[in-house]
Parts: structure tokens; sequence; C-alpha cells
């Protein structure tokens, strides 16, 4: 598997250079072939870099998946401060592709903004623009984003420290300035501004969004979130590749297993070590036991946010099943820290395989009765029909992935695209829906689920009763505690792993999974210190919630609930 | 491998007339609540709420709740205060005081070992960095407080005194291939222990010994953990 990735990783860095060595920027660009295939590139090139790698059909990058800035200031040979790290996808091609965009010393960090050419660009920027202050000329709304209006620095430069506290009282809030002007048109209905939230139930978790309403329809909208930021890129800066695990639980913490694999997965291939197959497809199998509590817990709270109660207790049944095996497993229900970098914290216990299958056995059940009471049910149909409508084209521009892209109809899937662990071998369906409504997401959310219960049966299936769940290679991987009490070695490495910490190769590799929600990336750097230099998540429920405030305007408020509940935003991950 | 499923051709989109009607399908719907409410009326221990707190919910072995500083058979803590707990911490909740112990097997012991339950994130980092097999932890997840100081456990509140039973059980212990619990009967406490007053006994022939004149093990001195907070805090 590794080889062939390797060979088609230089294949496509090689066409691009071809590509751009015909083009007239050939002189300005600058192809590597790292993980990825990467571009360097300046500023001063960058809106015409993008164009041409939107636009050419030899590269057709067409989504925007994440921005990620780097301070350079601790880090050795190289030749600025401050990089601008894009990471973006060609849908058609599957490929991905990371573009450094390198910020001269000497003048403020800055670069102009692409929001023209990826409107998913937007958000990011912002982020960037908080946590980095990088400028952003020709941005349409460069505000801080994560990080509150009375906040004073950039907390991911590296000269920033952590220990620092601005608070935020009630007079810093700062409206948007469309909002405080309310406006009259004569012959029509007057408009009013609103907020809905912070704290409000149909939020799910803490986000403000402020709309301006022509009657009953939303005219603008706009959403302010960071209320649940507690910066865990700066946290995984100043901790040990291990410690980084339980933080990710707390990234999307309604399918946490999903976000572990992701990051270790991440930590292993910088490493270049293995996981044996029995530890990869506990992973499997629980990350896929996660994707449907998450869909569970996704249209549960949905259906009860336009009134569907019952429905929400039927979907957390299979759940509650789901958080026993977990926490059998490991010990947790939400918070499992049950993966580790090169395997897993512990082996799964002895009747792992008749509790999955008896959970196979009952989910469908739970399943069915919300199929016979909502799929066709007239009132669910009037509601979820036609509203928070996405078209592909603007899925595609707003950097959706996962469910909601797939709504639209592209058949986009992560475990498809590029299969990991062993999505290729098993049997299973990508499924998509043509219309991008509300109703489309569920009836997607609700297949996937099926189709994960097929992957976890056939993943039972090859099962092997014993064996190892994690490398033995003991630089990474603790001993087992027998050893460690009664082997000199052993002890050594224990106290060497614990004292000191993994040590990572010198790199940057971005690594990416099909969570819950989207494309989960991690895009980590290492030093060869004992912890990240620089982690950045790609978090899937970003773009749709930069996107929200677009797609509900022309509806009603509760349809702007509704819509809200089935992009399926979580807090934690949203805001990180 | 497989291909791709187009659920929204599937599922079209127009609606039978008893389903537009409503009342039919209202009734289908009682059908279904009923049918659940019927089940759980007849078997209410399957019940998937619990009615707490007189009832429990039973947790694996494997819980990682409250933790438990384990002890030898003679009651001083297993634990040799050598860091790795609260070097392995992700959220830097564990504060150690190391004091000389008077048994020379022993070398270290704590003379303070906090945990901020309030910055514990529960992971169970410690447990597997215990190098001492001193610190486990517990089923009991019921941890109240009235006040930040009270978070703040200490020695005496995390000793697991021998014989005494361990509030809901024992939860996530190290990880032994054999049975998956115990540890192998030699691990846990050292081979030899030699009797109290020996390094009295080594200084008076004259051997360069350090030592800390200070309470036993048990005894830890609050006093001590407040000015190492302050110190550090500092």
């Amino acid at each position: 598997m590794s080889s062939v990735e390797t060979v088609s990783l230089s294949k496509s860095a090689q066409r691009l250079r071809d590509r751009f060595s015909g083009s007239p920027l050939s002189e300005r660009v600058e192809v590597f072939d790292l993980d990825l295939p990467t571009i360097e590139t300046s500023p001063a090139d960058w809106i015409a870099v993008a164009r041409f790698l939107r636009d050419d059909p030899e590269c057709g990058f067409d989504l925007f998946l994440d921005l990620a800035g780097v301070d350079n200031l601790k880090r050795r040979g190289r030749a600025a401060r401050f990089e601008a790290v894009f990471h973006l996808l060609s849908l058609s091609r599957g490929e991905h592709l990371r573009v450094k965009v390198i910020l001269p010393d000497g003048t403020p960090p800055g670069l102009p903004t692409v929001c023209e050419v990826w409107p998913a660009a937007n958000w990011f920027e912002r982020e960037a623009f908080d946590l980095f202050g990088f400028d952003f000329p020709g941005h349409p709304n460069l505000r801080r984003l994560l990080c509150h209006d009375a906040f004073v620095g950039n907390p991911l430069r590296k000269d920033y420290a952590p220990g620092q506290r601005w608070f935020f009282a009630e007079e810093d809030l700062r409206m948007p300035d469309w909002a405080a002007n309310s406006e009259e048109r004569a012959g029509h209905f007057e408009t009013q501004t609103i907020s809905i939230g912070p704290s409000h139930p149909a939020t799910h978790g803490i986000i403000h969004l402020i709309a301006r309403l022509d009657g009953e329809k939303i005219a603008r909208a706009e959403t302010q979130i960071g209320y649940m930021h507690r910066c865990f890129e700066k946290m995984a800066e100043t901790h040990t590749w291990n410690q980084v695990i339980p933080f990710c639980d707390r990234l999307n913490y309604v399918s946490a297993m999903i976000n572990g694999v992701g990051y270790v997965r991440t930590v292993e291939k910088m490493l270049g070590i293995e996981v044996p197959d029995r530890g990869r497809l506990v992973r499997t199998i629980l990350s896929e036991f996660s994707r449907i509590m998450d869909h569970c817990v996704n249209i549960g709270a949905n259906l009860v946010d336009i009134g569907g109660l019952t429905n929400f207790w039927y979907l957390y049944q299979p759940r509650e099943g789901i958080y026993g095996l977990l926490e059998a497993c490991c010990g947790a229900r939400l918070t499992v820290s049950y993966v580790r970098v090169g395997g897993l914290a512990i082996d799964v216990p002895e009747d792992f395989v008749p509790r999955c299958r008896a959970l196979l056995e009952s989910i469908p059940k739970f399943l069915d009765d919300v199929d016979r009471l909502v799929t066709r049910n007239r009132i669910v149909r009037n509601r979820f029909a036609g509203t928070g409508t996405v078209t592909r084209d603007q899925a595609v521009a707003w950097g959706f992935t996962g469910p909601v892209l797939r709504s639209t109809g592209v058949p986009y899937d992560v475990r498809r695209a590029r299969p990991y662990d062993f999505y290729d071998r098993f049997d299973w369906d990508v499924a998509i829906a043509t219309d991008g409504d509300n109703y489309a997401r569920y009836l997607v959310r609700m297949e996937e689920m099926r189709q994960s219960l097929k992957i976890i049966r056939q993943a039972l299936d090859v099962f092997p009763a014993s064996g190892p769940v994690s490398s033995d290679d003991w630089h990474v991987v603790l001993p087992p505690k027998d050893a460690v009490y009664h082997d000199m070695e052993s002890l050594i490495f224990h106290f060497k792993l614990i004292m000191e910490g993994i040590r990572v190769p010198s790199g940057e590799r971005y690594e990416w999974i099909e969570g819950a929600n989207g494309e989960l990336g991690f895009y980590a750097i290492s030093e060869a210190g004992p912890g990240p230099y620089r982690l950045k998540p790609r978090p899937p429920c970003f773009p749709m919630m930069a996107a929200y405030e677009k797609i509900i305007v022309g509806g009603s408020i509760s349809d702007a609930v509704a819509t809200l509940g089935s992009l399926n935003i979580i807090a934690g991950e949203l805001e990180r | 491998m497989s291909g791709v499923v187009d659920v929204g051709v599937r599922d079209t989109r127009n609606l039978t007339f008893s389903e537009r009607l409503y009342l039919p399908e209202i009734v289908k719907g009682m059908a279904v609540t009923i049918r659940h409410l019927l089940r759980n009326l007849v078997r209410m221990r399957n019940l998937p709420t619990i009615l707490y707190p007189e009832r429990k919910r039973d947790y694996s072995g494997r819980f990682r709740g409250k933790h438990i500083l384990t002890t030898r058979d003679d009651g001083t803590l297993k634990c040799v205060a050598c860091y790795m707990c609260a070097e392995a911490c992700p959220a830097e909740c564990i504060t150690i005081v190391a004091g000389e112990h008077p048994k020379l097997a022993y070398e270290k012991y704590p003379l303070v070992f906090e945990i901020d339950m309030l910055r514990c994130v529960f992971c169970g980092f410690c447990v597997d960095a215990c190098p001492k097999d001193a610190i486990w932890m517990t089923r009991d997840y019921e941890m109240a407080f009235f006040n930040r100081e009270e978070a703040v456990f200490g020695i005496d509140k995390l000793i697991a005194k021998p014989g005494l039973p361990v509030k809901d059980g024992l939860g996530y212990r190290p990880y032994y291939p054999g049975d998956g619990t115990r540890p192998p009967g030699d691990a846990s406490s050292s081979p030899v222990i030699p009797g109290d007053g020996e390094r009295a006994k080594l200084r008076e022939k004259g051997l360069d010994i350090h030592h800390t004149e200070g309470p036993g093990p048990l005894n830890a001195p609050s006093p001590a953990a407040k000015a190492e907070r302050e110190r550090r805090a500092s």
C-alpha cells in the first residue's frame, strides 16, 4: 500500500511540475514532493496561482480544505518567519495538494484573500488573522473569529506567552455594522434584527446568530462563534505527542474515537510504524460504531428541533449500548482516550466480539422504528424537504465534506477515495442523495448508519481471536507492565517514553480520514522535540458553520434551526 | 469495495394518498410508540434509563474514576515519588513532594501527593505511567465539592487502606497480559524490607546518609503541600 502511495504521489507532483512549466507562472512557483505534492509561492503571486490551480483542467483543485498559519520563529533553517499553508482537494481526481505561501520578513505578515476563488476561505482567513495576525487585504469581513474582541495579541505566535488572561465584558461585544442600523423599506414589512443565542437550546452548543428579519424571512444573518474556544493548537504545542490524545477526544466529542484515530494515524505515518491488523480492526469497528452514534445524536437532536421527541429516545438507545461497549474497552464513555500512537491503550475485553454482535442485532431495530416514524412522515417532509438547500456547486465552493456534501450528489468519501485501514476490503456503498436539503441529509445519514453496520459485520468476521493490538516498537509504545516490573531494559524504555515522550523525526504531514461529519485532517509539524511544533486539525464542521449564514437567508427562523441541526455542528471541534 | 447508493432516488418524494391523510399514519406511529411502552412495562429491568441514585450503573473493571494510592502489606504507600505520573499527566493536575523514606529499601516516599480533581481529565495516563503499581483508578465517579480547595485530594483521601473495600470497586489498572487484572505476585511489593531505624544505624557507623527528619509516610503535612504550591505559583 505504502509503495503504491509514494509512486502515485511522485506522479502527481511530476504532473503539476509539467503543468506549471508550460504556464506563465513557471518562474514563480516551486513544486516539491513531500508527503503531498507541495507548491511554494509568494503573496504577490498567490491569487494567480490559486486561480490556475482551481481553473486549470489538469489541476482542478476545486475544494478548499484548510488554511494553517505557521510561525517559524523556533524552527531551524527557514527563510521567513511566517508561512500560510493551504490544503486543497481535487474532487475529480481525488488528490490533495499543499500550497505554502511564504510571507516575507520585514513587513507585517499578509497575503491577498482568496475568498473570490474559494468562498470557503472566508472563515479560515479570519482564523489566521485572529490567531496569527495575518492581514488579508480585500477580505470582506476581517474580524476576530475564535478569540473575543477584547483579546490582545495573536495566541498562536510562538512569542505569545500563554499565561495571559483577557477579560471580556459586555460592552466589548461588537455587533456587525449592518445589524446596528435597522432598515426600513416603504410598502414592506418592517425589518428587525434579533439575536438567537449564544445560550439557546436550538444552537446545540454556544453559538450566536444575529439575523435581520424581513417579516418572517431572514434577510441577512451573521454567526459569531468562539464561546468554546480553548486553543487546542496552543495546548498541543506545549504537550508531548501522547498527551495530545485526551485533547483530541474533546474535538468532536460525539464521536471521540474517530478523532483519536485520525490524530495517531498522522503521528504513526510520521514515525513510519505499522499497527498490527488486530489493532487496526478494533479501531475500524469502534470508529464505525462512533459514526453510528454521531449520526444518531445528529438525527435525534435535529428531530427534537422540529418537535419530534420520541425519535430522540429511540436513537439514544443504540448510543447507550455503544457507550457501554466503549466503556468496557477503555474505561470511559465519552472521552475515550483509547488509541495510542502505535496501537491501543489496552486489548479489548474477552467478550468484545459477542458484545459487538449483540449491538449489530439491536441497532437496526431502533433504526427501523425511526424509519417508520419519520421517513414517510408528511410533517417531517414538509419541514425538511426544500429547506436548507445547498446545491452541488455551492457545497464544493464552501468546502463541505462528509454527509452534507454527499447529500448534494458528490460521492466523495475518504474511506472510498483513499481507503485506509481495511475499508477497501469490505463491501459497502457510499450513500449519496441529490437534493442537498435537510431531508436529503437525513436520508444519507440513515443509510450511512446501515452501511457502517455492514462494515462492522465484515470486520468482525475477519477479526483475529488473539494477537497484539499495538506495535512492539518500545521507542513508541509502552512495554507491557509485567516486563516493566521484571526487566531492566523494559523499565528504561518505560522511563524514557514517559519522561521524554516519543521522538518524531522532523518533518510535516497532513493525514486525513473520514470523520462522522466530513474529512477530518491533521496537519502536524515536528521539529524532533517531545511534542508537536504545530498541530492543526481540519475540522469538518468549520466550513459548514461559515456557510450557515448564507444557507439560511430567505428561509424562516424555524427552518434555520432545523438547518443548523442537520449540518451537524459540533462546538468542540468548530472552535477547538 | 462496492458502489455508490443513491438514497434520494430510492425514496421517491411522492407520498401515497393515505400518507397524505395524516390519520392512518398517526395510527401507525402510535402503534410503534405503544409497542415500546408495553414492552418497557413488561420488562422494566431492561429499561435503558436508571433510577439514579437508588440504582447505579454497573461499570466495567476498566472504568476510569477516582484514583486510589495502593499500599504495601505493611500499610505504607507503594508510591516512591518518582514523578512519572505527574510528568505523564496532560492536565498537570498531580503535585508530588518527595521525602526520604526511613526504610532504605523504599528510598523515597511522597510527603505530599495531591490530585486536583477539577483539572483531572480522567485519561488514565498516570496509571499507565506508574512503574510501581502505586496508582489505580476506581469505579467511584461521585466527587462533588463545595469549593475548589476541597477538590484537591491529598493522600488522606486517595489512600486505599488495606482491608477496606474500595467504593464501587476497582477500575482502570495496569494491563497484565496474563489474566488482565492482577499483577504478578512479587511485582507489587519489594522482595526485602529492612526494618525501621536502619538509616540511624548506618549513620551511627559514620556512613553519609542524607536524611530529612519528618513524619511517617502516612501522615503527610498539608503545610508542605501549600508551600510547594505557592512556590510553583510564584
